[in-house]
């Protein structure tokens, strides 16, 4: 029996394809060549003096230590007063699993054990260990440390409140998540036994359900980035769009006026960083622009 | 210092509630979007056919009632679809009080261009 | 004045700073830079909407500028922006339509509207300069 997630097939198959990384077929796709590692602004450009990032120390490997390569982490420390800094820590790749969250917690047992991160399952289900891996979002446990560049650079999950180092203060997401009530809503009293819904319907929540929550999507969204306190981000608006086409739901109306507002939905540009950059496969663009049909559909 | 600490996650995720609207902007920009594909192409390909031609053959073009009408229609609805794109632009960039003097002037602007374009073909289409 | 955590703002994480551009926000940018170039050139649509009516002298100092080597370049970019968002923007209506957005189609469609972009401006040119004899 094998199991089909992208982390499990044989690594021959997982290997990004030399012929076309132009053209990117899904997302845990890693493009070999690298035209810009990142867009071409100044390195604190509009970041406010308690986020600048300083230059840390550089923890060598252990001597001895063949197979190296480098990682340069984000840290931030909040009892020190300092600003955040950039750590450099030489890893031993023979003595650690092939993993990113591997890296980490060799550094984290070998090399400095103030080195924190959130971590939980370790085969991407849980989406604990979301974070920023060479310029984009994915889960540690699923990224291949051959899959970064040397020096790899490991970075939180975009434009969040840091508490330390890779910790993040995801409280106002998962309350843009809580705003758009996700749970079953009906005024049809309950039935003796579950509530229908034919295969068909049910086919229709695939591809939303499976959201881990992992907030990569939303951290991503250049225009949640600029508008995050209103704009809802493709996370939250992937869940309304699960419960919109869940056919037991009964509250479509109400759902669609929380969500019809300029900001709320529509700072949706389709800039689509959020379909590439889900770890699970899902297609947040796509829901959002399910429910703008659905919006415009109730109003013609 | 911070006002906004006090409030919970949740009130501060709800913000002033859903304005209900925004729809109407979404789709208009797409039908101006539509509407233009057309319109700009005629008017591209005019201008190349017209390269190297002289003021008054010009002229006699733009004076063709069909001319006439379609660059009226080219103005209305560039207009109409700069007003929509640059109205979302300034709400995704400008969040300080100067947001609502901007998205003023833009939309006023833009009527004034589109009224003054649309006048301008109007003199050369009536004109003596 | 204690410095403790609490007082003090969390630091945010870099943005743009550091996240890789791909092609998808890559496009967006470029889709939205070429939106706003275009409405400055709509602007100078009318001032020679204005000039062709005002009269012959008017015309000639308009088309004097554009015909020089500031305006051909200007025209140049005006069209290379003007196909590009005109693709771009094809690409939008399909995608509000809700199809085309596996990422196979996102990029194959985005490759595409570069390509487009290009072949129709040279087009464009090839075809001005051939009419111009």
């Amino acid at each position: 029996m094998t199991c089909d997630l992208d982390c499990c097939k044989p690594s021959g198959s997982r290997q990004p394809s030399d012929g076309s990384t132009m053209i990117i077929e899904s997302s845990d796709q890693v493009p070999r060549a690298t035209l810009l590692k990142r867009f071409p602004v100044p390195r604190n450009f509009g970041v406010a003096p308690e986020s600048r990032i300083v230059r840390g120390r550089t923890w060598p490997a252990p001597t001895g230590a063949v197979r190296v390569k480098s990682f340069e982490i984000y840290r931030y420390d909040p009892d020190s007063g300092k600003n955040p800094r950039l750590d450099t820590f030489e890893v031993d790749l023979d003595d650690c699993g092939p993993m990113v969250l591997d890296a980490l917690f060799w550094i984290k047992n070998k090399v400095d054990s103030t080195l924190t991160f959130r971590r939980s399952c370790r085969e991407g289900i849980c989406g604990s260990c979301a974070m920023n891996m060479d310029g984009t979002n994915w889960l540690a446990c699923t990224r291949f440390i051959s899959d970064l560049g040397t020096p790899a650079t490991i970075y939180p999950l975009a434009n969040m409140r840091v508490i330390k180092d890779l910790v993040l203060d995801l409280t106002h997401v998962f309350a843009q998540y809580a705003m758009i009530e996700p749970w079953l809503q009906s005024r049809t009293p309950e039935p003796e036994k579950e509530r229908l819904q034919s295969p068909e319907e049910r086919s229709k929540l695939d591809g939303y359900y499976e959201c881990i929550l992992c907030f990569c999507c939303t951290s991503g969204c250049p225009s949640h980035w600029w508008n995050g306190d209103r704009f809802l981000g493709p996370a939250a608006l992937l869940q309304a769009w699960r419960w919109l086409a869940d056919s037991r739901d009964e509250a479509k109306g109400e759902r669609l006026d929380v969500l019809e507002d300029p900001f709320r939905l529509y700072r949706c540009h389709t800039i689509l960083n959020c379909t590439r950059t889900c770890p699970k496969g899902l297609n947040p663009g796509k829901a959002i622009a399910e429910i703008k049909k659905m919006v415009i559909e109730r109003r013609s | 210092m911070d006002r906004q600490r006090m409030r919970s996650p949740l009130s501060r995720a709800m913000g002033l509630g859903s304005a209900k609207e925004g729809a109407e902007q979404w789709w208009m920009a797409r039908v101006s979007a539509v509407a233009l594909i057309p319109l700009t192409l005629w008017f591209v390909a005019s201008i190349i056919a017209h390269t190297d031609s002289d003021y008054v053959t010009f002229i006699v073009w733009l004076r063709m009632p069909l001319v006439s009408i379609l660059m009226v229609l080219l103005l209305i609805a560039l207009f109409y679809h700069t007003a929509l794109g640059l109205q979302v632009v300034i709400e995704d960039y400008v969040h300080s009080g100067a947001k609502f003097g901007a998205l003023i002037a833009v939309r006023l602007g833009c009527v004034a261009l589109a009224v003054t374009g649309i006048l301008a073909t109007m003199r050369i289409a009536f004109g003596g | 004045m204690s410095n403790s955590a609490a007082e003090r703002n969390r630091p945010l994480s870099p943005n743009i700073q550091i996240y890789r551009p791909q092609l998808t926000s890559v496009l967006s940018i470029v889709n939205r830079i070429t939106g706003v170039a275009l409405s400055i050139y709509a602007v100078a649509l009318v001032v020679w909407l204005v000039a062709a009516a005002t009269g012959p002298w008017a015309y000639a100092t308009v088309q004097g500028v554009i015909a020089s080597r500031i305006g051909q370049i200007a025209l140049l970019g005006c069209t290379f922006a003007f196909f590009l968002h005109l693709c771009g923007g094809i690409r939008h209506l399909v995608w509000d339509t809700a199809h085309g957005f596996e990422l196979r189609s996102i990029y194959i469609s985005g490759w595409a509207v570069v390509a487009a972009s290009v072949v129709l401006s040279a087009l464009a040119w090839i075809a001005r300069s051939f009419v111009a004899g």
